[in-house]
């Protein structure tokens, strides 16, 4: 059991190997995707985005009309050269379908990556430091949460109108990402208490690397759910807000589908696939989101991994 | 079949449960953690048996096979297990729910956290009263005060919601629910451990109390040898999944056979007594002797004078210094951690500070810190002013004043290599970089002895032992070559064989680089062999300081007596 102390000018003759790396980001990833495929929940939400995200991809080699192409038929029913119909003003709608999944995914993707941000960076901080400066962020992320989100969405649209996807994005980040913060406060609150995290105040590092390098990627998880969760809503909200024709009603996308559906009355006229069809696919995008986020439940807690117990 | 509770006790010495040849493993094939390995013993009817063993000897794992509570991963690989005569591994979950009355109950280390928080202790005891229905509805009431008396409580726990009582007050209730089922064998896990030292010494008194009484089978886990031979009339140790020792506990302790039980046993020592050997560490004051002749009391010198560079490097002085936390509920009194505290810690020289839990001891070493300001008083060290020191200027004292925390397991980011952890003070605190500081870094890990350093540095905390881990956490303390290190419980958490280890890394870098030591701790034993001083606190106020060697030996104020009785010591009967 004795400890006998080498001198300390041993000088360490092995020769230097290149510093070691913390697990390198690929492993992580590979990791992280490992966990997430072997759910089988997220294994389908996986795939039907995989499937969506090609449709997307390939539209124009897929879909057999442009999506703005007009002249044919209006109204017309479901047949061998149209299989979904054309809408009222003669466009083929799998067509529109499938261009339409861009839009929709775009905006999903870049809303929530950059709510996730936001949440991320205020998150964080608020959750770190104490006193004046988190009663001040306290009050602004309430201020945010307490405003009902369609109307204060409407009310930003309304007063941005004709900025088109991008003030979509715009309306979606600004009225979205307050719940994220506030639950990664939480989880940075109880990381903070930690033994490693005084260890690094020890260590002689400064906040912000504190809280960035050290908390941060243990939060990994959290974060991607977080993701999810506001890729799930934006995607929503999109379709929301075109429906009520405040975006760009010249784009094609699901929510400008619904929107001229619902102003040609499609349903008084027999043509449900018109609103059926973008629908179905706002729902199950969707869906295949929040599916992926059972697996990701299990990448930082081992216990919500399904089938490892009995 | 349950054996049923109307049965007459059988005649002692039969048997009650019988493994055989019992395996458990974790997983399956190759891979598989062999846990518990041709494990075979008998258990007479009213033994008490303790079962002893490190962490990861596969203890608890044989407990919870014993109880049927075996989760998956872990499975029976083969072997049998006879209670009354029924494999226990046959049973079906209801069998094995109607064989928890009258069969074998379980108490479990963290037993206090098993309580539901929303329902009255009465409510526990109903709850199981319906679930079996052994007890008539008319006899709830005395039946559930009589279990409540056998743990020696008060009937009026019973009105009291658990987030109302001390863990050692749950601890106590959980017995009684596992009493309540009237059952012949009761194992015990770690039963104490989570529990403060002084009301662990009265929970285990309890315990033995009970089994003498209601004359149950109980076979008591525990990692601390201590205990188990101070309780039970059998001790099986436990190592690496098999029995190596089978014997009465005082044949044990007199004459113990396997290389490890020896082991074990080297560890223990009666702090009271004239000389404390442990295996690394002679008698201090016969090293004291050695040395320079030293002054009396409190302000002796260090025992090995230190490097040149450390001749004029500043005490820490903590002069009347009160630490008062706001009330935690409305119309309660505030609650006063740190009472009106003076000490200096002399360059070199090793403190220890002494107490039970809630006697203010961490909060001494927060101030201290800097991470929590004093209420009253002044902490000076060197020219800084501890006590107002801004967060700005937390380098300064942190480039000279260390931390070793309690828990290794939670003191290193699980996500961060030993060379990235190392590497970071390294760079904060002296400014080297590169290759430079990669010497260093691989210097510290040479320092507190984990070679080969190369294989060491790219290693992950969850590879690497609680031992390991602590010393990775005291080479981070040493990074920016400080001159105080304070050092909170830093083994209480680890396994009896690698404490030595550590206090003696502690000891080592103490008379080879002149560092200070703060040493915050329950555990008298360890604070006799790496201190000089001892202050001992009780409620936030310091009750006894002096030698330490002369408190211990002599010990005046009551509290401090107290602490001293509540440690395990085996040999008591023998002296």
């Amino acid at each position: 059991m004795t400890t006998s102390l080498p001198p300390t000018t041993a000088a360490i003759r092995a020769p230097l190997s290149p510093a070691g790396e913390a697990p390198s980001a690929w492993k992580v990833v590979a990791r992280v995707a490992s966990t997430v495929w072997s759910n089988g929940k997220s294994r389908i939400g996986l795939t039907m985005l995989a499937v969506f995200v090609l449709l997307a991809i390939f539209a124009p080699l897929i879909a057999p009309y442009g999506a703005s192409e007009t002249g044919f038929d209006r109204s017309a029913d479901a047949s061998a050269a149209h299989w979904l119909g054309t809408t009222a003003a003669g466009e083929d709608v799998l067509s529109q379908l499938l261009y339409g999944a861009r839009i929709s995914i775009f905006v999903g993707l870049v809303a929530g990556l950059l709510s996730t941000v936001i949440a991320v960076l205020i998150g964080l901080s608020w959750g770190y430091v104490r006193g004046f400066g988190a009663d001040v962020i306290n009050f602004i992320v309430n201020l945010f949460l307490v405003i009902p989100g369609l109307p204060l969405m409407i009310v930003i649209a309304a007063y941005l109108s004709g900025g088109g996807i991008g003030m979509i994005i715009v309306v979606v980040v600004v009225t979205g990402w307050a719940w994220g913060a506030r639950v990664l406060r939480s989880q940075t609150q109880s990381l903070r208490s930690r033994d490693f995290i005084t260890a690094a105040v020890f260590s002689g590092e400064r906040p912000f690397r504190i809280v960035f390098r050290v908390i941060l990627p243990n939060m990994t998880s959290l974060i991607v759910g977080n993701f999810f969760g506001a890729a799930t809503a934006a995607i929503l909200a999109e379709a929301g807000l075109e429906f009520l024709g405040l975006g760009d009603s010249t784009v094609v996308s699901w929510g400008t589908m619904l929107f001229w559906a619902q102003n040609s009355n499609a349903l008084l006229t027999g043509q449900w696939a018109l609103l059926f069809a973008p629908g179905l696919c706002i729902a199950l995008l969707a869906t295949s989101l929040t599916l992926i986020n059972f697996g990701v439940d299990g990448i930082s807690n081992p216990r919500l991994r399904e089938g490892t117990k009995r | 079949m349950t054996p049923a509770p109307t049965t007459p006790a059988p005649a002692a010495n039969s048997t009650l449960l019988e493994v055989h040849d019992l395996s458990v493993h974790y997983g399956y094939g190759q891979t598989a953690t062999r846990a518990v390995q041709n494990v075979s013993f008998r258990l007479a009817h009213g033994e008490f048996v303790g079962l002893v063993g490190e962490s990861g000897s596969g203890k608890s794992t044989l407990g919870f096979a014993l109880t049927g509570l075996s989760k998956p991963p872990a499975h029976i690989e083969k072997g049998r297990i006879l209670f009354g005569g029924t494999d226990i591994a046959s049973l079906d979950a209801e069998q094995l729910r109607e064989q928890r009355h009258g069969g074998i109950a379980m108490v479990l280390q963290s037993g206090m956290n098993a309580l539901n928080p929303v329902r009255s202790i009465r409510n526990h005891f109903v709850d199981i009263f319906r679930a079996h229905g052994h007890v008539e509805r008319s006899q709830w009431a005395a039946r559930a005060t009589e279990l409540i008396c056998k743990v020696e409580l008060t009937p009026q726990v019973l009105d009291r919601f658990p987030g109302e009582l001390s863990g050692g007050m749950r601890q106590r209730v959980s017995i009684a629910l596992a009493l309540s089922l009237e059952p012949e064998l009761m194992v015990f896990d770690e039963p104490t451990t989570a529990l403060d030292v002084l009301v662990q010494h009265a929970v285990m008194n309890t315990i033995i109390e009970l089994q003498k009484r209601e004359n149950f089978t109980a076979i008591l886990i525990s990692h601390d040898l201590g205990i188990v031979l101070e309780s039970a009339q059998r001790v099986m140790v436990m190592h690496e999944g098999r029995i190596v020792e089978d014997a009465p506990a005082r044949q044990i302790l007199e004459n113990p056979q396997a290389p490890y039980t020896r082991m074990l046993l080297s560890h223990y020592a009666d702090p009271r007594a004239e000389v404390v050997e442990l295996p690394g560490f002679a008698d201090r004051q016969q090293r004291t002797a050695n040395g320079a002749a030293r002054a009396d009391g409190a302000t002796h010198a260090p025992t090995v004078s230190p490097r040149t560079r450390r001749t004029d490097q500043p005490s820490m002085i903590v002069q009347n210094v009160s630490k008062v936390y706001p009330a935690p509920r409305r119309g309660e009194a505030p609650v006063r951690a740190v009472d009106d505290v003076s000490f200096t810690l002399e360059p070199g020289s090793a403190l220890a500070l002494v107490g039970a839990s809630g006697s203010g001891k961490s909060t001494i070493a927060k101030l201290i810190t800097a991470v929590e300001k004093p209420t009253s008083g002044r902490i000076r060290f060197g020219d800084l002013d501890v006590g107002t020191l801004n967060r700005r200027h937390f380098r300064r004292l942190h480039r000279d004043v260390q931390m070793v925390f309690q828990d290794p397991y939670s003191a290193l980011n699980p996500l961060h290599t030993v060379e990235y952890a190392l590497t970071r003070p390294v760079i904060n605190f002296t400014g080297l970089h590169g290759t430079e500081a990669r010497r260093r870094v691989l210097e510290l890990l040479d320092i507190v002895g984990l070679n080969p350093v190369e294989e060491f540095a790219a290693k992950l905390p969850h590879q690497l032992s609680g031992g390991q881990r602590q010393r990775v956490v005291i080479a981070r303390a040493l990074a920016s070559d400080p001159q105080v290190i304070i050092a909170d419980e830093p083994v209480s958490m680890l396994d009896v064989s690698l404490r030595a280890g550590v206090l003696a890394l502690l000891e080592d870098l103490r008379e080879q680089w002149g560092v200070s030591l703060l040493y915050i701790t329950h555990d008298l034993l360890s604070a006799r062999v790496v201190t000089d001083n001892i202050m001992v606190l009780n409620g936030g106020a310091v009750v006894e300081r002096g030698n330490t060697a002369d408190v211990l030996r002599n010990p005046q104020d009551d509290y401090t007596i107290r602490l001293l009785d509540a440690i395990p010591n085996p040999r008591k009967d023998v002296a």
